[in-house]
């Protein structure tokens, strides 16, 4: 990889750091201020939006995890999300501070992810994606028909999250939450791929046969892929949870699982950074085209009813657009944009 | 590179500039009341959800129209939620910053429930198309409310009629056939219990899904329990799916179908094969004889609309009588509208629904449904049936 421009390292160390320059940990610095500011100038519709986002940014980096870097596709994820949804839910309402109950979810989900990544010992590509789409379905037909533990149809109600007595009950508080857990999930992920476990992952995608040469023992490398992905989908599943206050089995759906794997491949396979933007693009996209759609169908009201249908069809379009103009995803649009600038305004 | 950025400015205008003139409309109304819509416009239940949508638009219009509510007029803020939890939320979270709405209308059971919570902090009145018995008990959902009787109600109100109208020495025979889904499962613990008290032979247990293209196999079993009457849980197109392999298989029954699982597109989908069966509704027809169908047929310049689209215009009809009554008191607010809705006793809407009552502690806003036999490819009125407001059945 190329250094930037007088940025020397006297160490491995140093050159595997995550952030290896001190403009970089100035701009994240940044970065990470402006959003704790976010919601003192925003108001809580755009504060909501957040929340959605950064519960997506967690689930998606879990996802991105196991089928971008480790290469195991899932079509399970949305239901590994509705198990620390259940079981964290369940941990509040028997009475668990919020930080067990959140990484009850966790684990319960890790668990129940582990258990249904079995099959990837045997099975690859588009056999393992039947086979966690199995577990999608079964999965769902318990959080219908657990009613003793699930409620069934009727759902489960909680109350908002508390820690210390501190209650986070509105969009602003549980932002602050919610931003903690994401920032503290992005960069567990990204230091986990610097890891021996974190380069087993890579070398079980590119070539599993290989990897297994070089000492990699394939099925704890995957097992242990399909756990941590399950367990920070499950800590995704239990902010949702928290933050809605509301569950029922229609909210982890197959579309869900859809919409986690739309993310990491718009956003960019294996990159962090790209399952952010991913995250941000899939739950921005719909607002934005509503909002173009509200504010045509005020320009021309009689066509309200087919800028509706209109709306689907664009956000399919884009989707389609996105695969043939960026097929490496968002992430690989940012490092294009941050090498042009690099080299402004001598571009060759 | 260039031509990129370019391209993504131009997109980004492009969604960006339609939205001013909808700032500039906003601030020009005074004495006005927002009124947030979140419906089904596209997405899954988009069949149903636009009728109820343009219901509740005409709704506000004709209110409008005739003088506003209380000297307010009445401005709907309407957002397509496509079914989908998150869009609704986003919806909601933007009529409540943004809009400053004193109350919401909402559709779907996955994106009501999963507002009720948010709904009780802000005190915003959320009417919905949701009719889960759950919905109707303030003490889980304070602030929701709806016009038809809940599911379960609708289904034990149906039991009561067949059993009324059985003449027979031996029990009927009774069939339930449902999607293994949220919506199709809430009613049938109710609807079992009730019909042994009745005195039913429940016989048989079906699921059919609501995707469903075919229904032979769960006929072919239906077939040897010979049910007298079966509860089709659906939607319309699984309702229609139902009755066309019942007449290919031979299944002699009684096919009664739940609010969702039959509507005038029944007639379309399963042709004569519909015949016979009975639809559950809790508002009017297109045409029937009430006295609300004539601004009906007024506002929609004698255009025929579904059922639901009647619905759509009860419950902002209603809505409205809640703000009415509020503003007689003082202030127009969430809160005041929820409280003056539940002093509403025996509410008539101009005959569109059976009336509409609601308390603090009971938001069932009837006991009673309306039965339509299926008669000549047409909705046919055949009963008023109403049960007793049994404090037991509260939110089951």
């Amino acid at each position: 990889m190329r250094g930037k421009c007088g940025l020397f390292f006297s160490s491995y160390r140093a050159e595997a750091g995550l952030f290896p320059s001190a403009f970089q940990k100035t701009c994240l610095g940044l970065f990470l201020a402006a959003l704790c500011a976010c919601p003192l100038v925003l108001d809580t519709y755009h504060v909501s939006i957040l929340n959605v986002i950064l519960i997506a940014v967690i689930g998606a980096a879990g996802l991105n995890l196991l089928t971008g870097v480790c290469g195991q596709i899932s079509l399970g994820h949305g239901a590994f999300v509705g198990v620390g949804a259940y079981a964290s839910a369940l941990a509040t309402l028997s009475g668990w501070p919020f930080v067990l109950s959140l990484l009850a979810g966790g684990l319960a989900a890790a668990a129940t992810g582990m258990v249904f990544g079995l099959p990837s010992l045997r099975l690859k590509g588009i056999y393992l994606a039947i086979a966690t789409l199995a577990a999608q379905l079964i999965l769902e037909y318990l959080f219908l028909h657990a009613t003793a533990l699930t409620g069934g149809s009727n759902g489960l109600a909680l109350d908002a999250p508390q820690i210390l007595g501190f209650s986070f009950n509105t969009d602003t508080r549980i932002f602050y939450l919610i931003l903690a857990v994401a920032v503290a999930v992005v960069l567990g992920v990204a230091n986990i791929i610097r890891t021996r476990p974190g380069r087993a992952f890579v070398a079980i995608r590119d070539h599993h046969l290989s990897a297994e040469i070089a000492g990699v023992n394939l099925f704890a490398g995957k097992l242990s892929a399909f756990g941590v992905s399950a367990f920070l989908a499950g800590v995704a599943g239990c902010l949702w949870a928290h933050y809605t206050m509301f569950i029922n089995p229609e909210q982890f759906g197959i579309t869900l699982s859809i919409s986690y794997l739309a993310m990491i491949v718009i956003g960019g396979l294996g990159s962090v950074i790209g399952a952010i933007m991913g995250a941000v693009f899939i739950t921005l996209l719909p607002e934005l085209l509503n909002l173009a759609s509200g504010g045509l169908a005020g320009l021309f009201p009689d066509m309200s009813a087919s800028l509706n249908a209109l709306r689907e069809g664009v956000f399919g379009l884009t989707l389609i657009l996105f695969l043939i103009f960026e097929p490496e995803g968002l992430a690989h649009r940012w490092r294009l944009i941050k090498a042009y600038w690099k080299l402004y305004p001598f571009a060759h | 590179m260039k031509t990129w950025t370019k391209m993504l400015c131009a997109a980004a205008l492009a969604l960006l500039l339609p939205t001013l003139p909808t700032l500039v409309d906003t601030a020009a109304l005074a004495a006005e009341l927002k009124v947030g819509s979140t419906m089904d416009l596209s997405g899954p239940t988009s069949s149903v959800g636009q009728p109820y949508a343009k219901g509740i638009r005409d709704c506000v219009a004709w209110l409008n129209a005739n003088g506003g509510v209380a000297g307010n007029t009445i401005t709907l803020v309407e957002v397509d939620d496509a079914y989908n939890v998150q869009q609704g939320m986003a919806a909601y979270k933007r009529f409540v910053a943004q809009e400053k709405v004193v109350a919401v209308q909402g559709f779907g059971t996955a994106i009501v429930e999963a507002l009720v919570k948010f709904a009780a902090k802000d005190q915003i009145p959320f009417f919905s198309a949701s009719y889960s018995a759950h919905l109707a008990d303030p003490a889980s959902a304070p602030y929701n409310f709806f016009i038809a009787a809940d599911y379960s109600t609708q289904l034990r109100a149906a039991l009561k009629y067949f059993k009324d109208q059985w003449k027979e020495a031996r029990a009927p025979k009774l069939a339930f056939t449902y999607p293994d889904a949220p919506y199709g499962l809430v009613p049938i613990a109710a609807g079992k219990q009730f019909a042994k008290e009745l005195g039913f032979e429940v016989v048989g247990d079906e699921t059919v899904d609501l995707k469903a293209i075919d229904a032979t196999t769960q006929l072919l079993s239906l077939q040897k329990k010979a049910p007298d009457y079966t509860w089709i849980g659906g939607t319309t197109p699984s309702a229609a799916v139902m009755m066309k392999d019942a007449q290919k298989v031979g299944v002699k029954t009684t096919f009664f179908t739940n609010i969702w699982g039959s509507d005038e597109n029944i007639f379309k989908l399963a042709g004569p094969a519909a015949e016979g069966g009975y639809s559950l509704q809790a508002a009017a027809v297109y045409g029937q004889d009430v006295p609300g169908m004539k601004v009906i047929q007024e506002v929609t310049k004698g255009e025929p609309q579904m059922t639901h689209y009647v619905r759509g215009f009860t419950s902002m009809l209603v809505l409205a009588e809640g703000i009415k009554k509020a503003a007689a008191k003082g202030k127009v607010d969430g809160q005041s509208i929820k409280e003056a809705l539940e002093t509403l006793r025996d509410f008539d809407p101009m005959g569109l629904t059976p009336a509409i009552s609601y308390f603090p502690d009971d938001h069932r806003p009837s006991m009673a449904v309306f039965l339509y036999k299926m008669t000549g490819g047409k909705l046919v009125f055949a009963a008023k049936q109403e049960l007793p407001r049994d404090k037991a059945w509260l939110g089951k």
